[in-house]
C-alpha cells in the first residue's frame, strides 16, 4: 500500500470517529448546537437524538472506512479524498437531523418559557490574564531551524532534479501517485519551509487570540466565583500544549517529507508513509485532551475557592445560560453583531469559532486562505 | 467576582453592569484600588456593545465608585471603609431605598420581612471591622 492511500484511509477512519464521539465531549446544556435550560438536560428526545447520532454515524464511519480500503488499487489518490468529503457531509447531515429534531420538542415544549437566562463572565480573568505558553513553541521552531539548515547543507549535492508528491505521498512519478519530477531551484527544494512557517503562524496566531478572547463559562457551571473561570483557564492552558505539540509534529512530518526529497533517507513500500506518524500521534493527543477535558472544560474538576454560598446571592431566583441558538447559524457558525468578541468558544465538540459578523473574522478567513493560494501560485511558476 | 447579567431581560443592560458591579463593591470581591476589565474588554466578555459598558462605567464614575484613566484602566475609587457618604447623596439614596421598600409594602409583605430581607441583603457586604462575610 503506498503512502499516500494510506493516508487517505487513515483520514477517513480518523475523522469518522472524530464526528461520532463529539457530542461526548459537549456541555449537557448544548446539544447538537441547540441550548438547553439546565433542568431539561435528560430531556428523553435529547437521549433518542444521541443516540440515533451515535448508531448513524458510527454506520457511515464503518461503511466509507471500508469503501476506501476496498478501493484503494483503484483510481488516483484522490478517491481517498472523495470519500472523505462524502463522509463528512453524512456527519453533517446526522448533525443536522438530530439539532432539528431536538429544536422542534425544545420550541413545541417552550423549555425556555418563565427562565431567567443570563450571561456570566469573572473579571479575575482580565485582571490575572492567563500567559500564553512561549516555551511550548519551542519545539516547533527548533525543527523549523533545522529543517532550514539541513537544507541549506544539503542543497549545494542535490541533483539538477527534485521528486515532488504529497504529503508522505510517493515520491519519484510510481504508477498511481501524484509524484512528479521537477527542475531543482530555491522554491521547489525549501515548499515544505513555506508549509512549516504557514501552521506555525497560523496555530500559534489563533492561540494568542483565544487567550485574549473571553472564557467560554457556562452560568450553570458558574457554582462559585472563581471555580469555573479556573477550569477554563486548564482547559486552555491543557488544549494549547497539545495544539504547540500537534504544530511541532506536523513541522517533524513535514521535515521528514523533505529529507526524503532531498535525498537523505528513502524507504520503500509503507515505510514510505513514516513522514505521516508525527502527524498522527499529535492529532491523538490533541483528541484525547479534548475529550478528557470536554466543551471549555466542563469535565474537568474545580479548584477554585470552594463556597458554599451560590453565585446569585441569598434570596434570587436560578438563572440559566441564555438561549443563543439565533446567533448559531446550522448550530456551528456564529454571526452576532451585537457581540464585540472576535474568537468565541466553539459550539459542537472542543475548540473555538470566529464571530463572523466581525469585519476582523473576514479578514483571517481571507488572510488563511490567501496564504496558501499564493504559495500555490509561486510553486505552480517554479514548475511543481 | 463573577458578574452575572440578564441581556434579554427588562432592566437595561447598562443599569445591570452598573448594579452588579455595585454589589462587587460591597461585598468585598472589587476593593478600593482593585482594577476592572477595560470596556473594550468586559464588552467582549459579557458578548453585549461597547459603548453600553462605557454607559455603565460612566456612571459609576459620576457616582465616584471607578476612576478611569488611559494608563491605569477602570480602578475601584471607593468602598465601604473610604470613609462616610457625601451628605448630598444621602437624600437621593433614601428616596430610591423608600421606593422599593413601599414596592414590597403594597404587595403585601409584614413589616418585620421586610426587615428580615434588608437584613439578609446585608450580610452579603463587607462593611469596615469585619472581614467579606
Amino acid at each position: 500500500m503506498s503512502a499516500g492511500s494510506l493516508a487517505g484511509i487513515l483520514s477517513v477512519i480518523v475523522v469518522g470517529a472524530l464526528c461520532c464521539v463529539s457530542p461526548a465531549m459537549n456541555r449537557p446544556t448544548v446539544q447538537f448546537g441547540v441550548r438547553v435550560p439546565a433542568g431539561r438536560t435528560s430531556a428523553p428526545v435529547i437521549g433518542r437524538q444521541r443516540r440515533a447520532y451515535y448508531a448513524r454515524t458510527a454506520a457511515i464511519g464503518v461503511c466509507c472506512a471500508v469503501a476506501a480500503l476496498l478501493l484503494r488499487g483503484h483510481g488516483s489518490w484522490w478517491l481517498a479524498r472523495i470519500i472523505l468529503l462524502a463522509e463528512m457531509a453524512a456527519d453533517l447531515a446526522c448533525f443536522l437531523i438530530a439539532r432539528k429534531n431536538i429544536r422542534d420538542v425544545k420550541n413545541g415544549e417552550r423549555w425556555f418559557a418563565g427562565l431567567r437566562q443570563a450571561v456570566v463572565t469573572d473579571t479575575s480573568w482580565r485582571a490575572d490574564p492567563p500567559r500564553f505558553p512561549v516555551r511550548w513553541l519551542i519545539p516547533a521552531i527548533a525543527v523549523l531551524v533545522a529543517t532550514i539548515v539541513i537544507g541549506v547543507l544539503r542543497y549545494p549535492h542535490l541533483p539538477a532534479r527534485l521528486a515532488v508528491g504529497p504529503v508522505g505521498g510517493p515520491v519519484g512519478g510510481t504508477p498511481g501517485g501524484a509524484g512528479r519530477w521537477v527542475p531543482k531551484s530555491v522554491v521547489t527544494a525549501f515548499a515544505v519551509v513555506a508549509g512549516q512557517l504557514y501552521v506555525t503562524v497560523l496555530c500559534t496566531g489563533m492561540m494568542i487570540l483565544v487567550y485574549r478572547s473571553r472564557p467560554d463559562l457556562a452560568v450553570a457551571d458558574s457554582d462559585a466565583p472563581g471555580t469555573s473561570v479556573s477550569r477554563y483557564r486548564r482547559f486552555l492552558a491543557a488544549l494549547a500544549k497539545a495544539m504547540l505539540s500537534l504544530v511541532a509534529l506536523v513541522n517533524l512530518s513535514l521535515l521528514l517529507t523533505a529529507l526524503r526529497k532531498w535525498q537523505v533517507y528513502q524507504l520503500p513500500g509503507s515505510g514510505s508513509a513514516l513522514p505521516l506518524l508525527p502527524y498522527a500521534v499529535g492529532l491523538i493527543v490533541l483528541a484525547v485532551v479534548a475529550l478528557r477535558a470536554g466543551q471549555g472544560g466542563y469535565r474537568l474538576r474545580g479548584t477554585g475557592p470552594s463556597q458554599a454560598a451560590g453565585a446569585h446571592g441569598p434570596g434570587q431566583a436560578a438563572r440559566t445560560d441564555r438561549d443563543d441558538d439565533r446567533f448559531w447559524k446550522a448550530g456551528l457558525i456564529y454571526v452576532n453583531r451585537d457581540d464585540p468578541a472576535l474568537v468565541v468558544g466553539a459550539r459542537f465538540g472542543v475548540g473555538w469559532t470566529l464571530n463572523l459578523a466581525n469585519p476582523v473574522a473576514w479578514l483571517i478567513v481571507a488572510g488563511t486562505t490567501a496564504v496558501p493560494a499564493g504559495l500555490a501560485v509561486i510553486a505552480a511558476t517554479a514548475g511543481m | 467576582v463573577l458578574l452575572t447579567i440578564e441581556p434579554d431581560g427588562p432592566v437595561p443592560i447598562y443599569q445591570q453592569i452598573r448594579d452588579r458591579i455595585v454589589e462587587a463593591i460591597a461585598g468585598g470581591g472589587q476593593p478600593a484600588g482593585s482594577g476592572l476589565p477595560s470596556t473594550r474588554q468586559l464588552a467582549v466578555d459579557l458578548g453585549v456593545n461597547f459603548h453600553t459598558v462605557n454607559k455603565s462605567y460612566d456612571i459609576l464614575r459620576q457616582e465616584g465608585l471607578l476612576r478611569i484613566s488611559r494608563k491605569s484602566g477602570a480602578v475601584v475609587q471607593r468602598d465601604a471603609g473610604s470613609g462616610p457618604p457625601n451628605p448630598d447623596w444621602v437624600p437621593d439614596w433614601t428616596g430610591r431605598l423608600r421606593t422599593l421598600l413601599a414596592e414590597a409594602a403594597v404587595q403585601g409583605m409584614p413589616a418585620a420581612d421586610i426587615v428580615r430581607h434588608c437584613q439578609a441583603a446585608m450580610a452579603g457586604f463587607a462593611f469596615p471591622g469585619e472581614g467579606p462575610s
